[in-house]
């Protein structure tokens, strides 16, 4: 019995702990600029008003000004972001399949070596990296697209992308293979309808993983990008703090906008998350 | 950049080249990219993203008159302008003409990026026609690498209906007085902390601290960049003194100013939060425009306060426009340059449309007398003092130095540690002349 | 993910089968990683050989002139150099925090929706939510809760009675650090959490049943069957969480810029900053080594503690 009474209070307590910050950017992104900066605060909007948001499709003369047009940018900057997460997550799949089966599968020489290598890449602040790439982004003139920022995402993620399929995959009955190769079944083919579909929870929570991180990456965003057709919300956020005019609560309604879409992905994925994740954390 | 360097910015060229091995990658990522396609000659332009629509509009302007000269405008997020521009001439591909701040200026030149104006068509005339301050500031090792944009100077802003509600009259002169008027407003329970400033860790310039040393007849530096607030010149050792005097024991000065950011200051002197602040001049353009501002027609200008009492100076700093050394169109670029800080048909015709606009400080002397002008000043701040300051500032002593940036870091973290208490005056000053020591070593 | 301590002379069910590695197979095995060295290859290797090249030298974009090779002197000059020092007290005490907290706070919540629980399922969705917000926005929420003027949590405690008048929370040192560290948690528990609680379920039920006919406590239950399961997943969070917290910027760039004095000022701040803005190419990037190095070291030291103690292998 104090067990349950226990476990509901810490599970209360929890709950509010991850969500109270955020409903607080919530009530502001709903409120006019005025209540916003009350003593004492207003824990629920006063008036609610969708100004804010409806601000991002047809911003007012006074939103056009805040943040160099980060209001009229914040929608092509979600846009954007969509898309160089998702690439970035496909791209890592496949790079990271391909190397993690043979980790699974193959024992070979330097394995060990190989995979220590992947991580130590990681190890390395972006910061050190930053103008070296800069550069090499240059030279392929890749500079200002998608690709500058797929790309360095893709090496952000893939070494973590590696470990966590390689790991899963090792779940992966080996007989399955074999009977798929008895029906002499190519490997691709045999990848293609019998080891990816199996290994599914894997292949979302690597997904997932690199969805994020290049959802969430500030820096490299901000010098790889010089104009809309490539920053990512995060991007466009700082434009929000930084500027002369900035509204803290259309700075408040874009912070809940640049969550919402990796917070939808994640809750209907959450489930093949953790599935996919178990496979590595345990076995050794 | 000497040939036997052994690697020059080229040099990371060449090393950037050979890792392009996969130019294929680069033409696909490119196709699904969408801009970045090859200019066609036009004038590569970038600034940081200070209302950044209306220089759209003058550089649009500038464009119709000139329909030769194509101008690729690019604003860059203010917070990040120098990391970026840094990044983008070291990779190779900087802008043509760009925004300067004074304080990078020095750092710029002496990394290849500007080249000298001197001898272009119009230098002499512009540099004849401003605030010496401001041609000290663009000039480096006697040569001129600058057209102005703006320029401003430190001032003290007031309110004046907080003060004529506590019964003062006139704005304080010194700074003893600034903190016994401010003790008036507090014991008459118009404000808990009447002096506002702006005092969370930057990469720009805290103006204040130098505004307040330079008001005082006091400075940080001689002529040859040493050091002097530790020794020679107890100017701002004392204005620390007194700044941790009105912070912790007389508490005028509000302890959250350590995590006010320029924009929520300017808010709460619009909301007349604080009585008084330290800030630039045409700030008061903002404060004062009804449209934005509760506070419009109360927020005055006054003389930064001194130790003694005495008007001995305050501190300027100049933006400008550059020509990078590398430009390939050079002579466009210039164009574009001299449209917007120099004369077009004889008149300043940027910087005006800048001050009547947004009520940046002008750089030409001459515009003090044009009309237009004399009656926007007048709209927000006292035409006498407004000048009377333009023609007392100067800017910083260090400001040329190499390690300027890594100095005015530690002042601003010095300045924090004693308005949170954390030191006294007597170390405060000893730490930073400590400080430039070891710089001046790490940088010879 | 696996360490690799654990993995070497661990046989596997699918290795078992072919003990005698061909060179076919290790042929295979670099096709298949091919891809993946390739894009690490030319777009890292590069950049990392070009840092440390780079922290070898006098390199400040400002001084063209002084430019050489010094050898290891960028990081002998450390020692000296104060400002180095205070930011790696500074980042020694963060990094100690955030791990202290993160593995507390993410233990506990694991646990807690390891248990069956009405509203479970909610609190199990609402734990993920942070793991959306990008560092930067996380920063500009907190500014706008722990604001000292129209802040949330003044508010609240005002009206909660707890304090007399709006405090300026980011401005004591002490309080800007550790509602930096506070807000470095909030952000990066949810990665945490879904790795223990991913460990938490593979646990076979019959251990549990086990221990309840032996009656054991709650507490014993926890430190023999849970805490051994959760080692490993444990090991992996210390690890990743380290190399996070080594190189948190985004948020405390956005909240304290590094203040008040050298509070927050941890050395990725600092390495940001000695790079971008003093364009000191070379000490900067022997400032990235360090962290590099530090990160490695600390990371075996955490394999081989548990690997030698024989825990590893459940």
């Amino acid at each position: 019995m104090t067990k349950k009474v226990v476990l509901h209070v810490l599970a209360i307590g929890f709950a509010l702990y991850l969500v109270v910050p955020f409903y607080w950017i919530v009530n502001l992104s709903f409120m006019h600029e005025v209540d916003a900066a009350s003593v004492p605060p207003h824990f629920l909007p006063d008036n609610p008003t969708p100004a804010n948001y409806l601000g991002f499709v047809n911003p007012s003369t006074d939103q056009a000004l805040v943040g160099s047009n980060a209001v009229g940018d914040t929608p092509y900057a979600l846009l954007n972001s969509l898309v160089v997460a998702f690439s970035t997550a496909v791209v890592n799949l496949v790079l990271g399949t391909f190397a993690a089966y043979s980790f699974s599968r193959i024992q070979f020489r330097g394995s060990q070596l190989l995979l220590i290598v992947y991580l130590l890449t990681r190890m390395v602040p972006g910061i050190a990296i930053i103008i070296p790439f800069y550069l090499v982004m240059r030279t392929l003139d890749l500079l200002d697209t998608y690709g500058a920022l797929i790309l360095s995402y893709t090496t952000f993620a893939l070494p973590i992308t590696i470990w966590i399929l390689k790991d899963y995959f090792r779940t992966v009955p080996r007989e399955l293979e074999d009977a798929a190769r008895v029906d002499r079944c190519g490997w691709f083919r045999m990848m293609w309808t019998v080891f990816l579909p199996i290994s599914a929870p894997g292949l979302v929570a690597a997904a997932i993983f690199s969805f994020m991180t290049a959802w969430n990456e500030f820096m490299f965003a901000l010098f790889m990008t010089s104009s809309i057709s490539s920053q990512t919300i995060p991007v466009i956020a700082a434009n929000f703090a930084t500027d002369l005019n900035t509204q803290v609560t259309l700075m408040a309604a874009a912070g809940v906008l640049a969550v919402v879409p990796p917070l939808v992905l994640v809750l209907i994925c959450q489930r093949l998350i953790v599935q996919g994740m178990a496979a590595g954390s345990v076995k050794g | 950049m000497t040939p036997q360097t052994s690697f020059s910015r080229r040099r990371v060229l060449q090393l950037g080249a050979l890792t392009a091995s996969l130019p294929a990658i680069g033409s696909v990522l490119a196709a699904c990219g969408g801009g970045g396609g090859a200019s066609s000659g036009a004038v590569k332009f970038s600034g940081w993203d200070y209302e950044s629509a209306l220089v759209q509009q003058n550089v649009d302007r500038f464009v119709q008159l000139n329909p030769d000269v194509p101008v690729e405008y690019t604003p860059i997020t203010s917070a990040q302008y120098v990391q970026k521009t840094v990044a983008e001439f070291t990779a190779g591909g900087g802008p043509d003409a760009l925004y300067v701040y004074d304080d990078s200026l020095a750092g710029w030149v002496a990394a290849e990026y500007l080249q000298p104006l001197d001898g272009m068509p119009g230098v002499d005339e512009v540099y004849a026609g401003i605030y010496p301050s401001n041609a000290e500031a663009m000039t480096i090792d006697g040569k001129r690498y600058g057209l102005p944009y703006y320029t401003d100077s430190q001032c003290l802003i007031y309110n004046e209906a907080i003060l004529a509600k506590a019964g003062i009259s006139a704005p304080p002169t010194s700074l003893d007085e600034l903190e016994q008027q401010s003790q008036r407003i507090k014991d008459a329970g118009l404000l808990e902390f009447p002096i506002g400033l702006t005092a969370q860790l930057q990469d720009t310039w805290w103006a204040w601290v130098w505004g307040l040393v330079f008001a005082s007849g006091g400075d940080m530096f001689d002529e040859a960049g040493n050091p002097v607030m530790d020794g020679a010149d107890p100017t701002a050792r004392n204005v620390f003194a007194w700044l941790q005097r009105a912070a912790t024991v007389s508490k005028v000065i509000d302890p959250a100013v350590l995590q006010l950011l320029p924009v929520p200051l300017d808010d709460a002197m619009k909301a007349e939060r604080y009585a008084f602040t330290v800030g630039a001049r045409y700030a008061l353009r903002d404060y004062n425009d009804p449209s934005r501002s509760k506070a419009a027609g109360k927020l005055k200008i006054a003389y930064v306060p001194s130790l003694d009492g005495n008007v001995a100076g305050t501190v300027s700093n100049t933006r400008m426009y550059a020509l990078s050394k590398d430009t390939e169109v050079q002579e466009k670029a210039f164009k574009l340059l001299t449209y917007l800080g120099g004369f077009t048909d004889g008149v300043p015709y940027t910087a005006k449309y800048w001050f009547q606009k947004k009520g940046l400080g002008f750089p030409f002397k001459k515009l003090e007398e044009d009309q237009e002008v004399q009656s926007t000043l007048a709209t927000f701040a006292d035409p006498a003092i407004y000048s009377g300051l333009a023609g007392i500032a100067r800017p910083r002593t260090a400001i040329k130095q190499p390690w300027y940036s890594e100095y005015e870091n530690e002042q601003q973290k010095a300045v924090q540690q004693l308005l949170s208490n954390q030191t006294s005056p007597d170390d405060a000053v000893k730490g930073l002349s400590a400080t430039v020591t070891s710089l001046k070593q790490k940088y010879s | 993910m696996t360490i690799t301590a654990v993995d070497t002379g661990k046989p596997r069910s699918g290795t078992e089968q072919r003990p005698r590695r061909t060179m076919g197979d290790t042929a295979r095995a670099y096709l298949l990683n091919a891809p993946a060295m390739i894009v690490i290859g030319l777009l890292v290797a590069y950049p990392i050989g070009y840092s440390f090249w780079l922290s070898l030298h006098r390199y400040n974009l400002k001084l063209p002139a002084l430019e050489r090779f010094v050898w290891f002197q960028n990081y002998l000059s450390l020692i000296g150099d104060p400002a180095f020092l205070s930011s790696l007290r500074v980042t020694v005490a963060f990094v100690v925090v955030v791990l202290g907290l993160t593995v507390i706070l993410g233990t506990a919540l694991a646990l807690v929706l390891n248990e069956t629980f009405l509203g479970r399922g909610v609190l199990r969705s609402l734990v993920l939510l942070p793991w959306a917000m990008p560092g930067v926005v996380n920063g500009l929420m907190w500014r706008t809760i722990f604001d000292a003027k129209t802040g949330a949590l003044n508010g609240l405690l005002l009206q909660l009675g707890l304090i007399d008048s709006y405090q300026a929370w980011l401005t004591s040192p002490t309080g800007a650090f550790l509602i930096t560290a506070f807000a470095q948690v909030w952000n990066t528990l949810p990665f945490t959490v879904i790795i223990l609680l991913a460990g938490l379920s593979t646990i076979p039920s019959e251990q549990y049943d086990a221990a309840k006919v032996d009656r054991a406590g709650v507490v014993q239950r926890f430190t023999q069957v849970t805490l051994p399961w959760l080692l490993h997943p444990l090991l992996i969070v210390l690890i990743l969480e380290t190399m996070n917290a080594f190189r948190a910027f985004d948020t405390i760039y956005v909240l304290t810029g590094g203040g008040p004095g050298d509070a927050t000022n941890v050395i990725a701040v600092l390495n940001v900053r000695t790079v971008l803005t003093y364009t000191d190419f070379g000490l900067g990037s022997a400032y990235s080594w360090v962290i590099t190095i530090v990160t490695l070291v600390i990371s075996i030291g955490y394999i081989s503690t548990l690997y030698q103690r024989g825990r590893i292998e459940v």
